[in-house]
């Protein structure tokens, strides 16, 4: 067998998957061959290093995942609706998990809080204004009335200030007065 | 190999199958399958993309289609190929699906301000004990199973990391022997060039 040859044998030699009379002649030729014996072990050595890595384990809350359409089937057939919901739940949360991964909760909540905020701030800002609108023009509506009333000659001006009931009102035709004499 | 119907379920997107009610031992079929090859599974699929989130959505995703195609799936058929099998072909769907960024070689020179650079790997020079220890050697071996293609990982994950005989690997994977053996020839090429250092040191091993 040449050298060639026997160098892409080796790694099935390793495998054990030659034939008999394959193997036989990779056996020949590596007594003879150096580089070739070389390149073996470094093949035994690297295939060694594979079979040493240790198996990688799924994570706990996976495997409720892959058993959630089973719970959730049982729980259905045993009549226990919130055995099904929990595990249908599970399921769901899996499900969701391996899309939406989320590194770092606290930083996320945080995220959410200003997002939140910023879209509350306005509609919290229109209320206020609106009823801060609401409280000015009533008062002007009274204004404007004591106003008018007080213009006639008839209307008894203490009771207008009362309703009025602005102490600074001043009504029409009368020098200022000092606070809470309208009233009075 | 001929294509039973339930293999042709069991590869069929999952929207084309919706899941029966199943009766008490089927569920308690699928517990079995689930209990039996889970691990295995993942381990696959891990080694195959290299990290826990894609792990878990390949493998939930291969049981789902287990679980909606139970009925038409033989008690005692060679399940084991068929999720290994579907494993792979969700792994190479993905791939497709992802963007471009995502599938570049890390054999692929990086373009940078300063030239042309190659990826450096676990720096071994600082720290030589470091080809001894368990986890950079783990670390180290991921990274060169993600050099190979996905055909050249999935035979080495099966061969030297599951410990399929060829035949079976051929069976998995539906291709000829000689397939087989020629990619794990070539990608053990490459990991050789790969892993050198920890090669070596596993040898030096040997001999002390």
């Amino acid at each position: 067998m040449n050298h060639h040859r026997a160098g892409r044998l080796l790694s099935a030699y390793v495998d054990s998957e030659l034939t008999a009379a394959e193997t036989r002649a990779v056996q020949e030729h590596l007594l003879d061959c150096a580089d070739c014996r070389n390149a073996y072990e470094n093949l035994r050595a690297m295939r060694e290093l594979l079979a040493g890595l240790p198996p990688a384990e799924p994570p706990a809350e996976f495997w409720a995942g892959i058993r959630g359409p089973v719970l959730r089937a049982r729980a259905a057939a045993a009549g226990a609706p919130e055995e099904g919901l929990r595990a249908a739940w599970a399921f769901a949360r899996e499900r969701l998990r391996s899309w939406v991964v989320v590194r770092r909760p606290g930083w996320a909540l945080a995220a959410v809080l200003v997002v939140l905020a910023l879209a509350a701030l306005p509609l919290v800002k229109g209320t206020v204004d609106r009823l801060h609108a609401t409280e000015i023009g009533v008062d002007l509506y009274v204004h404007d009335h004591a106003l008018q009333m007080g213009s006639t000659p008839l209307v008894d001006r203490a009771y207008v200030g009362l309703v009025a009931g602005d102490a600074e009102l001043v009504i029409a035709g009368e020098t200022p007065r000092p606070a809470g004499d309208a009233a009075r | 190999m001929s294509e039973t119907a339930a293999t042709l379920a069991l590869m069929a997107p999952p929207e084309a199958v919706t899941a029966p009610a199943y009766t008490a031992e089927e569920l308690a079929r699928y517990d079995g399958i689930v209990e039996r090859y889970t691990r295995h599974v993942y381990n696959i699929a891990y080694r195959m993309a290299g990290n826990e989130a894609d792990a878990r959505d390949l493998s939930q995703e291969a049981f789902l289609r287990v679980y909606r195609a139970l009925r038409r799936v033989e008690p005692g058929a060679p399940l084991e190929s068929w999720l290994y099998r579907i494993v792979s072909n969700l792994y190479i769907d993905l791939l497709r699906r992802r963007p471009k960024a995502r599938l570049e070689s890390l054999d692929a020179p990086l373009d940078t301000p300063r030239g042309e650079m190659v990826r450096e790997f676990p720096d071994i020079a600082a720290n030589p004990e470091a080809v001894f220890e368990r986890e950079h050697i783990d670390g180290a071996i991921q990274q060169a199973l993600g050099v190979l293609s996905p055909e050249l990982r999935m035979v080495v994950v099966l061969s030297d990391i599951e410990g399929f005989a060829y035949e079976e690997i051929a069976a998995i994977l539906r291709v000829p022997l000689g397939t087989v053996k020629s990619r794990l020839h070539r990608a053990r090429q490459v990991l050789q060039q790969r892993l050198r250092p920890y090669v070596e040191a596993r040898r030096g091993g040997w001999q002390r």
